[in-house]
Formats: C-alpha cells, sequence, structure tokens
C-alpha cells in the first residue's frame, strides 16, 4: 500500500518537474495546424516537418550555427577551466599554497552574482574587439567553471596518498612531473566528471551569451529566444518547440548517461562550501 | 614542506593571473566608473564625480522594487524547494535505494537550461496553445492567467521551484542515506514510533546539510536572471525585474552605465559582506 503510494508520489512528481520538456517534446512533433487546434498531451499525427524546417537556415535564423557556438565556447570554457585548475588544485592540495585566502575566495565565487562582473567585461571586449566571438564567450565560461572544477580537483587530490609523490621526489621527479606523470592519470574521472559538468553548465549559460554576442557567436540558448522574437504573423510553435529540444537535448543526454557523476559534482560544490 | 614555495607558486599562477583579469580587473573598473560620470560616448575618458551614481540608484525606485522582487522571490523558492525536497528525500527513501534510476529521472530538469525553461513555459502556460490551460479549461471550466498581474510573482516562482527542488531533494538524499543505519535500529529498538525517529534523530542529523541547502537556494533565487528574462522579462513597470535584471537593463535599455555600475557594487558589497559572515560563522563552528 504504502510501496504504491510512493510510486504515484514518485510518477506524479516525475510529471510535475519535466512537465515542460515533456510539452515542448510532444508540440514538437505537431504539424502548426495540429497545435492550433489540439494543445493536448496526445498527438494525432505525429510529423518531423517542424525538425525539418528548423534545420535549414534562413537569413535571421540558423540554429546548426548557434550549436555549432554552444558546442565550440563549452568546448572551451570547460577545457580552459581545467587546464588552468588542475596545476592550481595540486598547488592548493600538495604545497599547501592558498588554503586560508586562495581557495575559499574562488569557492564563494560561485555564489556572487556574474551580473556584477557582466558591464566591465563587456566594456572590455568591445575594446578587444572580443564581443561576438566564440573564443571571448569561451573565456568569460571558463570564469564561470573555474571554481567547481577547482573544488573537484582538490578533493580529488587530497584523497591521492603523499607517499606517491615522495616516492616520486626520491627518484628525482618535479613538481610538474609529479603532476603530470603520476598524479594526473590517477584523477582521470575527477577530470572527466569536471570536464561533463563544466561542459552542461557552460552550454546551458544564457547571460553572458546575451550580453556578449549579436550575430556570429551566439549560442544556442540565446538563439533559440530569437526564433520567439519572429518578425511578424506570431510565434511559430512548432518550430520552437523544436528548437528548444535540440538545445536541451545534449544536456539532457550528458544527465542521463553521467547522472552519478554529475550530481557527485552538483553536491561537491555544495558540501565544500 | 616538500619543493620550494616558487615552484607551487608558479604551479598556481597561471589560474590567479585568469581570475584577475577577468574578475579582478572588472571589479575595479565598477568601482572607478562608479564614481564617474560615463556615457557610451565617453567610455574611455570617466570623469570623477563623487557619489552621484550611487544616490541615483538609491534614488531610483525601481532599484527598490528590484532588491525587493529578488528577497522575495530567493526566500519562497528556497522555503518551498527545500520543503518539497526533503519530503520527497525522505519519503521516497525506499524506493529510491531500490531503485537508482528513479534519481535520475527526477534530476533531468537541472540538466535543461533555465533560460530555455522559461521559453518552454511560455508554451506551456500559453492561453491557446498551453496545455495547462487547456485542461484546467476542460477540468474546471476555468484557467488563471498565469503571466499577469498578481499571478506573475508565483507562476514564477513555480517555474523556479520545481526546476531547483531536485538539487535540493538531492542534496537531502545523500544527507539521509548517509545517517548510520546503527542510529536508526537504536532508536527503533528503544521503541520510538517513526515520526519520532525523524523528528530526534534524522532530522537533527541533517540539520546542517538543511541550511546549506537552504542558503544556496537562497542565493540562486535571489540572482534569478535566465528564466525570469525569457519567460517575462522585466515585467509591466517592471514588476518582475530580479536585481541582476534591473542591472543588464539599466545598463542595456537605459544606457544609464552609471547607475548599473554603481548598483552592481552594492550588490557586490551585499554579497560579501553576506558570504564573509556566513564563513566566519562555519569556521568558528567547526573550530570549536
Amino acid at each position: 500500500m504504502l510501496a504504491a503510494l510512493r510510486w504515484l508520489v514518485f510518477a506524479l512528481f516525475a510529471l510535475l518537474v519535466n512537465l515542460p520538456v515533456i510539452v515542448t517534446l510532444v508540440t514538437s512533433f505537431k504539424s502548426p495546424k495540429e497545435i492550433a487546434a489540439n494543445p493536448s498531451l496526445w498527438i494525432e499525427a505525429p510529423t518531423l516537418e517542424n525538425f525539418a524546417s528548423v534545420l535549414v537556415p534562413t537569413d535571421r535564423l540558423n540554429l546548426l550555427g548557434y550549436l555549432g557556438n554552444s558546442l565550440v565556447v563549452s568546448l572551451i570554457g570547460s577545457g580552459l577551466a581545467l587546464l588552468l585548475a588542475l596545476p592550481a588544485a595540486h598547488a592548493i592540495a600538495r604545497g599547501k599554497l592558498g588554503r586560508q585566502t586562495l581557495l575559499p575566495l574562488v569557492l564563494n565565487l560561485r555564489a556572487v552574482p556574474l551580473i556584477i562582473f557582466a558591464i566591465p567585461i563587456y566594456m572590455g571586449f568591445q575594446w578587444l574587439g572580443l564581443l561576438d566571438t566564440r573564443i571571448g564567450l569561451g573565456l568569460v565560461l571558463t570564469v564561470v567553471n573555474l571554481p567547481l572544477a577547482l573544488v573537484i580537483l582538490v578533493n580529488a587530490l587530497n584523497e591521492l596518498p603523499v607517499e606517491l609523490d615522495e616516492a616520486a621526489r626520491i627518484d628525482g621527479a618535479a613538481n610538474w612531473q609529479i603532476l603530470t606523470l603520476i598524479l594526473t592519470p590517477l584523477v582521470r574521472p575527477a577530470l572527466v566528471t569536471a570536464f561533463i559538468f563544466g561542459f552542461v553548465t557552460a552550454w546551458n549559460e544564457f547571460l553572458f551569451g546575451l550580453m556578449l554576442t549579436t550575430t556570429r557567436a551566439v549560442p544556442v540558448t540565446v538563439g533559440a529566444s530569437f526564433f520567439f522574437a519572429s518578425a511578424g504573423g506570431g510565434v511559430q510553435w512548432g518550430l520552437a518547440a523544436a528548437v528548444m529540444i535540440a538545445a536541451a537535448l545534449p544536456p539532457m543526454l550528458l544527465g542521463l548517461l553521467m547522472y552519478r557523476q554529475i550530481s557527485r559534482s552538483l553536491l561537491a560544490g555544495a558540501v565544500k562550501g | 614542506m616538500t619543493g620550494s614555495r616558487t615552484e607551487w607558486t608558479l604551479l598556481a599562477t597561471p589560474m590567479v593571473v585568469f581570475l584577475l583579469v577577468f574578475l579582478g580587473l572588472p571589479a575595479l573598473v565598477n568601482l572607478v566608473y562608479s564614481v564617474s560620470e560615463v556615457s557610451f560616448e565617453t567610455l574611455r575618458s570617466p570623469r570623477l564625480s563623487g557619489f552621484g551614481n550611487y544616490l541615483a540608484a538609491l534614488a531610483d525606485p525601481a532599484f527598490w522594487r528590484a532588491s525587493w522582487f529578488s528577497f522575495r522571490f530567493g526566500l519562497a523558492t528556497a522555503i518551498l524547494e527545500c520543503g518539497i525536497g526533503l519530503f520527497l528525500a525522505v519519503f521516497l527513501a525506499p524506493l529510491l535505494r531500490a531503485r537508482s534510476w528513479t534519481i535520475a529521472i527526477l534530476m533531468m530538469p537541472l540538466m535543461v537550461a533555465p533560460s530555455l525553461v522559461g521559453l518552454m513555459y511560455r508554451l506551456v502556460l500559453h492561453e491557446f496553445v498551453g496545455p495547462v490551460p487547456f485542461y484546467l479549461y476542460a477540468l474546471l471550466g476555468w484557467s488563471p492567467s498565469f503571466l499577469s498581474g498578481g499571478a506573475v510573482f508565483w507562476t514564477l516562482v513555480v517555474v523556479e521551484s520545481l526546476q531547483w527542488t531536485p538539487f535540493a531533494f538531492l542534496l537531502f538524499h545523500m544527507a539521509y542515506s548517509a545517517i548510520p543505519p546503527e542510529l536508526r535500529e537504536a532508536a527503533v529498538m528503544d521503541g520510538a514510533p517513526p515520526m519520532a525517529l525523524l523528528r530526534h534523530v534524522e532530522l537533527p542529523l541533517m540539520l546542517p546539510t538543511l541550511v546549506i541547502a537552504f542558503f544556496i537556494r537562497f542565493i540562486d533565487g535571489f540572482r534569478v536572471f535566465d528564466n525570469v528574462y525569457t519567460l517575462v522579462g522585466a515585467g509591466p513597470g517592471g514588476s518582475t525585474a530580479s536585481l541582476s535584471i534591473y542591472i543588464y537593463e539599466s545598463f542595456f535599455r537605459q544606457g544609464a552605465i552609471g547607475k548599473a555600475v554603481a548598483a552592481s557594487v552594492i550588490l557586490f558589497l551585499a554579497f560579501f559582506a553576506l558570504l564573509w559572515s556566513v564563513n566566519r560563522l562555519s569556521t568558528r563552528r567547526s573550530t570549536a
């Protein structure tokens, strides 16, 4: 009895929290005519025409371009964050560097509203010609990802025995050699986790994409909103739904495949805060 | 000590320099511009002008309305998310333990960009093509206008909470499963009914997690931008502008650079004070 009630509560809640995605998915398979006539969650005549027409770029909207931009900026944002965080994490975990100041300072960055830094970054980018470039947006997403990447890597390095370093040092290895040759292979799971999580975070970022890009480097979160501001005639819901599904799918797939790692990194940030 | 200090410093330098360029420098620019007279034409030669920008921001009713919106929004969403998340983590515990894939289903919303969720709700709640009004009409013959006047604040609270309750839930689920089984067994041996077990054993053990989750969710709600912006924007008369949206609109829509930057600095100081005191409290507790 109680077990059945649990399943019921689970099903209800699962439906409720996932409702926007479910509704959008259903709508994306309906023809424009059916969307107007049948708002229910049932599809009378499923069609792929929305997806087919949304993939064809127009002079104003270019879904594949937005997806490509998101892919590139997310790869920069998660990869560069790891590249910067790994040696720093090594210095913090093993060299006992900045445990009182640097680490807490960077950790607290996760709680600071990033809008605070947005205006000067916008002005600086304008000056440097980085506005509306993928490298510019990728650099900012690196900032967004750095704090959590650092926590995850410091935690992972702390779990490795110090004897590993000592043995290598006796053999004459320098710090950077210990890091690259011995420790990095051992923290590979943590690197993968931090990379995936950073990728998802960067893919889903909106504020900086909105501020720093206009045409060439627009990520898909911002590009999706273009389909709602269509020129005259109101929103074409079928197309908009197909775009949103395409934009939401990559991180959702990663989430389903790696939900253990992702939930762990979500929590790593929370617990060590 | 192993290795020389310079060697360690060198390893941390790239990250520190990067953060200084992207966060330290902007913070400094904020400070300078906030006490300057500046427009898009005079960006590179700001003229020092004292605290006029701060006074302009503090005298702007929209600034206070946005602060009040952010505060109420953060509080309401944090309470809802932690309340429902706690209930689910405890009530569903046996189910989650037996079938861990259920966790993956519940955490799906965390993977979707909040800006997309805001857009999706335009569809979900749409008068003519949205399923929610459709089913409400079919079942009750009535549907509220979710995005107008009095309802919009609570619509936004529900939208945010439905997406982020899974976060609180995940934290509580982990804390709940980390409670040593011996403690539960001992309490049950002593004849404690389930409610007493929850109230006197489990909840006290989960209290630190509850506090952390509430704090994280409050801050996230307070600084909200994406989903509110894509669903309703600043709303009629700025009624749904959070502080983040207020700063964004002051800068990009009104070109009021000085005021926007001053508001950024005020927000920064408020967060600095908040985080500093929270950190002090937590370190004092852990060393005590």
